[in-house]
C-alpha cells in the first residue's frame, strides 16, 4: 500500500503542478502584453475562469465530422499529461525516467500534433485545412531544430534520458561549454515560440482566419472539447518553458525550497520574457517564418558542431 | 576570460549567419556594425591579465573605424532609394542559411587538422574565424547587388581580425593600425565608386541605354 | 634617404589636390618622378642604409623593382605632358593618385617586414582604383568595381597568409625577413605550407595570374594607356616581389619543390588562358591585357623552374616593364587619336599617323618577344631553364603558347595598322612628347637586348643569390 502511495505521490504532484500552474502562465503573458499596450488587461487568473466557463458548456458537432474529431481533444490532453510526467520541474524530479525517454517525448508531441491536424482536416473546412498544412510544414522545420538541440544536450550529458539531459549536469557544463549552451538556448527559445504558436510565428489573438495557424485548427471545437484543447496548449507551453528554464538555471542548491523558488521565479521571468517578445515584435510573413526556423536549425547545428569540437 | 572570447567568436559567426538570412540592406549594415563592435572587445579579452595601452588603442581604433565610421559611410552610400531596395539572392535565403550551416561545419572540419601554438590550443578562435571568413565569401558570391559585396568583404575582414587578434608578438602596433586604416580606406573608396555608379545609374534613366551589369563590352 | 623617397611623392600627392592648372600638375608630377629617378640611380652606385630598425631595407631584389618603378613613372609623366595637351578633364584626382601610387610602390620595394609589405600592396590597390575610372562611364566604373573587389578579396587572403606565416614563425616573434630567414629551422612546416598557399593565391590575384585573371582584361581594357602601363608594368611586378620574398623563405626552409610545383602549374595555366582567349579579341587594350597575363605567367614560370630561370625572370621584370611602356602608351595614344580602341573603328593608322603606326608594329614585336628586343632574351632564358631541368614537354608547351599569343596579338595590331584608313577625331599631327617617350623605351629595350651592362648583370646575379639563399 505504501509503495503504491509512494509511486503515486510524485505522479500526482507533477500533475497538480502542471494542471494548476499552466493557465497562470498564460495569464501572466496576457498581463505583460496588456501592460505594454498601456492597458490594465484581464486578471492573471482569467484563463481559469475561461476554462471553467467552457467546461460548463455543451459541445456542438457538425454533421460532417467523424470519431476523429471527438477523439482528438482527449488524445491531445492525454498526451500532454503523459509528457508532463517525463519532464522535471526544478526540484520535482520526473516520475518517469528511463534511457531513451527523449524519443518517447518527441513522438508523444508528434502524436498530439497528428491528431490535431487530422481533426482539422476532418471538419472539411478550407480554413482549417489551410491551418493544418501550415502546421505540418512548420512542424517539420521546428522538429528538426528540436532534434538538433536534443542531440547536443545528449552529447553534453552523455545520456539520452530527458531528465539527465536537463538535470544536474547542466550547472557544471555552463562553465566549460558556455558557447554551445548559449546556442542551444537561443535555438530552443525559437522552437518554443514556434511550437506554442506565439508571435513571431503565429498570433494567438488574431481573428482573421487567413493569418492563423493554430487558432484556425481549433476553430470548430466547442465546449468541453475546446476546454481540453486550450488546456493542452497551456500545458504544452508550460512543459516547454520548464525544459528551457531547466537548461538555463545554473544554480542547484541542495535546499528543497530554494530550488523550487528559483525554478518558479525563472518560469515567471520566462513568461514575462515571452510577453515582451510578443509585444515588441510583429508576426512575421509566412515565408520569413520558414527562415526563422531555418536559422533556429542552423544555430542548433552550430551548437552541435561546437560540442563535437570540444569533445 | 577564455569563455568570453569563445562567446564573442560564437556571436560573430551567429551574426554572420544572420546577415546571410537578411534581405534588407539597412539591417545588414546594422548587423555588421554590431559584429565589429563585439569583435573590437576581443583584444581586451585576450590579454585581460595585463591590458596594455596597445590593446586599448587597437580596441578603440577598431571600434571607431569599423563600428562607427564604416557603417556611417555605408549608410551615406545607400541614401538613394534605388540602392535600398530588397536584394534577390542567387540561391534563395533558406538555401543560403543551410549552405551557411554546412560551411560552418566545413570550417570546423578544416581546423581539426590545424592547431594554434601556445595557449590557444582548444580555443574556438581558429574555427570561428574561418567560419566567419567562409560565410563572408558566401555573402559576396551569392548576392547580386554591389553594396552587398562590400558587406561580404567586411565580414571577411572581421573574420581575419578575429584571427589576427590572437597573434600578439609578430605584428607591431603600427602595422596593425596600418591594416585597420587600409580596410577603412578600402571601404571609403568602394563607397565612392558605388556613388559614381549610382550617379551613372541615375543619369541613364531609360533602361535601353543602360547595359546590364557585366555586359558593358 | 629611403623615407624621403617615400614621403616626397606622398606630400606631392597632397599638394596636387590644391586647385591649380592642369598642365602645372603634369609638370609637377614630372619633376617629382625625375627626383625619384635620380635618387634611385644613386642607389645603383651604393645601396642606402636600412631605416626604421630594418623595416625599410633595399636589397638587390628591391633595387630592380625600384628602378623599374622609377623608369615607369618617369616615362608616364613625360607621356602625360603630351597627353594632357588634348585632354580637357580635370586631372586632380588622377595626378594625386599617381603620386600616391609612386609613394606606395616605393614602399613595397623597400619593405622588409611581411606585414608592412602587405599594407603597402593593399594601399597600391586602393590608390590605383580611381585611376581606372578616369573617363567616367559605365564601362570604366564596372571595370573599377571588378578590379577593386577581386583584388581586395585576394589581398584579404594574402593577409590570412601573412598571419599564418606569423603563426609558423611563432618562435621567431617577428615578421622581419632577415629574422625569419635566419630562424628558418624553427618554422613549423604545416603552417608554413598553408601560409605559402594563401600568400600565393592572394598576391597571384593581384598579379593577374590565371585563374585569378578575370579583372585584367576589364581593367586594362577600360583604363587609359598610362594607367595600363603603371598597373601592368608596376603593380603586378610589386606583387611578384612579394612572391619572390616567399620564394626566399621557401628555399631556406626546404619547401622549394612544393612552391615550385605551384608556380609552374600556375605559370603554364597563365600561358594557356591568354592563348585561348586572345584569338577572338577585337579591342587593342584588352589584347595587351592578355599579353600581360602571359608575361606574368612567364615570370612565375621562371621563378618556379629555378637556376637560370630566376635570372631570366628578374631580367624579364625590367623588359616586361619597358615593353608595357611601349605597348600601352601606343594603345593610349591611338585611343586618344581615334576616340576608340575597337578594331572596326580604327584602321590604317600608318597612312595617317606614320610614326604611331610604326610604333604599333614595334609594340607588337617587343611585347611578344622578337629579336632584337630584350624580351626575346629573357623568354629564352626561361625556356632554357625548362630544358635544363628536363621539362621538355613544358618547354614545348611554352613555345607553342607564345606562338599562339603572337598570332593573336599580331592579328589585331596588323588590322589596326594596315587597311583602308578610318577618320581620327583629333587633328592629323603627331605629338612629340608621346612619340619620344615610346621611342626611347623601345630603344632602351633594343639596347638591353644587344648589350647587358655590367652593373645590371651584377645586381641580377646578386638578386638570384639572395633568392636561392
Amino acid at each position: 500500500m505504501s509503495s503504491v502511495l509512494s509511486m503515486a505521490f510524485p505522479i500526482l504532484s507533477h500533475w497538480l503542478i502542471v494542471c494548476f500552474l499552466s493557465p497562470l502562465f498564460l495569464g501572466v503573458i496576457a498581463k505583460v502584453k496588456a501592460f505594454f499596450s498601456g492597458k490594465v488587461g484581464p486578471s492573471v487568473f482569467q484563463p481559469y475562469f475561461d476554462l471553467a466557463k467552457l467546461f460548463r458548456k455543451k459541445c456542438v458537432y457538425s454533421s460532417t465530422v467523424t470519431w476523429i474529431f471527438r477523439a482528438a481533444p482527449v488524445v491531445i490532453l492525454a498526451v500532454m499529461l503523459v509528457l508532463a510526467l517525463l519532464v522535471p520541474f526544478g526540484r520535482f524530479k520526473a516520475p518517469v525516467q528511463f534511457s531513451g525517454d527523449i524519443l518517447l517525448a518527441v513522438y508523444l508531441l508528434a502524436l498530439g500534433r497528428f491528431f490535431m491536424i487530422l481533426a482539422a482536416l476532418d471538419t472539411g473546412s478550407s480554413f482549417e485545412g489551410m491551418g493544418a498544412s501550415r502546421e505540418a510544414y512548420f512542424s517539420c522545420l521546428s522538429e528538426l531544430a528540436m532534434f538538433m538541440n536534443f542531440i547536443t544536450l545528449a552529447l553534453l550529458a552523455k545520456s539520452i534520458s530527458l531528465s539527465q539531459m536537463v538535470g544536474a549536469h547542466i550547472p557544471m557544463t555552463w562553465g566549460g561549454l558556455e558557447p554551445a549552451l548559449l546556442l542551444v538556448v537561443a535555438s530552443f527559445f525559437i522552437v518554443l515560440l514556434a511550437e506554442n504558436c506565439r508571435i513571431p510565428v503565429d498570433d494567438p489573438e488574431t481573428h482573421l482566419e487567413l493569418t492563423m495557424i493554430h487558432e484556425v485548427m481549433i476553430l470548430d471545437h466547442s465546449g468541453v472539447d475546446l476546454a481540453y484543447m486550450l488546456y493542452a496548449a497551456a500545458m504544452k507551453l508550460f512543459i516547454f518553458s520548464g525544459l528551457l528554464v531547466s537548461i538555463i538555471i545554473p544554480v542547484r542548491t541542495g535546499d528543497h525550497w530554494t530550488d523550487m523558488a528559483i525554478f518558479f521565479g525563472a518560469m515567471l521571468g520566462l513568461a514575462v520574457l515571452i510577453g515582451i517578445v510578443e509585444s515588441t515584435m510583429a508576426r512575421l510573413r509566412l515565408n520569413r517564418v520558414r527562415l526563422l526556423l531555418l536559422i533556429s536549425f542552423a544555430l542548433a547545428f552550430f551548437g552541435l558542431i561546437v560540442t563535437l569540437w570540444r569533445a | 576570460m577564455m569563455s568570453w572570447i569563445d562567446v564573442s567568436c560564437i556571436l560573430a559567426v551567429f551574426l554572420a549567419l544572420t546577415i546571410l538570412a537578411t534581405h534588407r540592406i539597412v539591417g545588414m549594415i546594422k548587423i555588421i556594425a554590431l559584429q565589429s563592435f563585439l569583435l573590437s572587445f576581443v583584444p581586451l579579452f585576450l590579454h585581460a591579465e595585463a591590458i596594455s595601452g596597445r590593446d586599448i588603442m587597437l580596441s578603440g581604433g577598431t571600434m571607431v573605424l569599423k563600428a562607427v565610421l564604416v557603417p556611417a559611410i555605408l549608410f551615406w552610400t545607400i541614401r538613394h532609394i534605388s540602392m535600398r531596395s530588397e536584394i534577390k539572392p542567387i540561391i534563395g535565403l533558406g538555401t543560403s542559411i543551410l549552405c551557411g550551416a554546412v560551411l560552418i561545419a566545413v570550417a570546423f572540419w578544416i581546423s581539426l587538422s590545424l592547431r594554434l601554438p601556445g595557449k590557444f590550443e582548444s580555443s574556438l578562435v581558429l574555427p570561428c574565424s574561418l567560419a566567419t571568413m567562409l560565410l563572408g565569401f558566401m555573402i559576396m558570391v551569392t548576392r547580386t547587388r554591389a553594396i552587398t559585396q562590400v558587406l561580404g568583404y567586411l565580414v571577411i575582414e572581421n573574420g581575419i581580425f578575429l584571427f589576427a587578434s590572437s597573434l600578439y608578438d609578430a605584428m607591431p602596433m603600427l602595422i596593425e593600425m596600418g591594416i585597420l586604416l587600409d580596410i577603412f580606406v578600402a571601404v571609403f573608396i568602394m563607397a565612392i565608386v558605388l556613388n559614381h555608379i549610382n550617379e551613372e545609374f541615375e543619369r541613364t534613366r531609360s533602361p535601353v541605354h543602360r547595359p546590364k551589369w557585366g555586359e558593358s563590352q | 634617404m629611403l623615407s624621403l623617397l617615400i614621403a616626397i611623392p606622398f606630400l606631392g600627392a597632397l599638394a596636387v589636390l590644391l586647385p591649380v592648372r592642369t598642365m602645372f600638375r603634369v609638370w609637377f608630377l614630372f619633376a617629382i618622378s625625375f627626383v625619384h629617378a635620380v635618387g634611385t640611380a644613386s642607389f645603383w652606385w651604393r645601396l642606402p642604409a636600412s631605416e626604421w630598425q630594418g623595416y625599410l631595407t633595399l636589397d638587390p631584389l628591391g633595387l630592380i623593382l625600384l628602378s623599374v618603378i622609377s623608369l615607369l613613372f618617369l616615362s608616364v609623366s613625360f607621356f602625360m605632358i603630351g597627353y594632357f595637351q588634348h585632354e580637357h578633364r580635370s586631372n586632380r584626382i588622377f595626378t594625386a593618385s599617381i603620386l600616391a601610387l609612386l609613394s606606395t610602390m616605393t614602399l613595397v620595394s623597400v619593405s622588409y617586414h611581411m606585414g608592412l609589405m602587405w599594407v603597402a600592396i593593399e594601399t597600391t590597390t586602393l590608390f590605383s582604383a580611381p585611376l581606372i575610372s578616369f573617363h567616367r562611364n559605365w564601362g570604366t566604373l564596372e571595370a573599377t568595381w571588378k578590379y577593386l573587389l577581386v583584388c581586395s578579396v585576394g589581398i584579404a587572403l594574402a593577409l590570412m597568409g601573412t598571419f599564418f606565416l606569423a603563426i609558423s614563425a611563432h618562435d621567431v616573434h617577428t615578421l622581419l625577413l632577415p629574422s625569419i630567414l635566419s630562424g628558418a629551422s624553427s618554422l613549423s612546416v604545416n603552417w608554413l605550407k598553408l601560409s605559402v598557399i594563401f600568400l600565393f593565391v592572394g598576391y597571384g590575384c593581384k598579379m593577374g595570374l590565371a585563374p585569378m585573371h578575370s579583372w585584367k582584361p576589364e581593367a586594362y581594357g577600360q583604363a587609359t594607356g598610362m594607367v595600363g602601363v603603371l598597373m601592368a608594368g608596376g603593380l603586378t611586378q610589386c606583387s611578384f616581389l612579394a612572391l619572390m620574398r616567399v620564394s626566399q623563405i621557401c628555399y631556406k626552409t626546404g619547401l622549394s619543390d612544393f612552391y615550385a610545383s605551384i608556380l609552374i602549374v600556375t605559370g603554364i595555366l597563365s600561358l594557356v588562358v591568354p592563348a585561348i582567349l586572345l584569338l577572338g579579341e577585337k579591342k587593342l587594350k584588352r589584347s595587351f591585357a592578355f599579353s600581360s597575363v602571359e608575361h606574368m605567367g612567364l615570370l612565375v614560370l621562371g621563378l618556379g623552374l629555378g637556376g637560370v630561370g630566376i635570372l631570366g625572370a628578374l631580367f624579364h621584370m625590367i623588359n616586361n616593364a619597358l615593353a608595357k611602356v611601349v605597348m600601352f602608351l601606343t594603345a593610349g595614344s591611338v585611343a586618344q587619336k581615334y576616340g576608340s580602341s575597337h578594331a572596326t573603328e580604327v584602321r590604317g593608322v600608318i597612312h595617317i599617323y606614320p610614326v604611331t603606326g610604326i610604333l604599333l608594329i614595334v609594340s607588337l614585336l617587343a611585347g611578344t618577344g622578337m629579336f632584337p628586343f630584350a624580351t626575346f632574351h629573357s623568354e629564352l632564358l626561361i625556356i632554357n631553364a625548362a630544358i635544363i631541368s628536363k621539362h621538355y614537354v613544358l618547354a614545348g608547351g611554352i613555345i607553342l603558347c607564345l606562338a599562339i599569343i603572337f598570332i593573336g596579338i599580331a592579328r589585331i595590331v596588323l588590322e589596326f595598322v594596315y587597311g583602308k584608313p578610318t577618320e581620327p577625331v583629333l587633328d592629323k599631327k603627331e605629338n612629340f612628347f608621346i612619340n619620344i617617350t615610346i621611342a626611347s623605351a623601345a630603344v632602351a629595350l633594343i639596347g638591353f637586348g644587344l648589350w647587358m651592362p655590367a652593373p645590371l648583370s651584377r645586381v641580377l646575379h646578386d638578386a638570384v643569390a639572395l633568392i636561392v639563399g
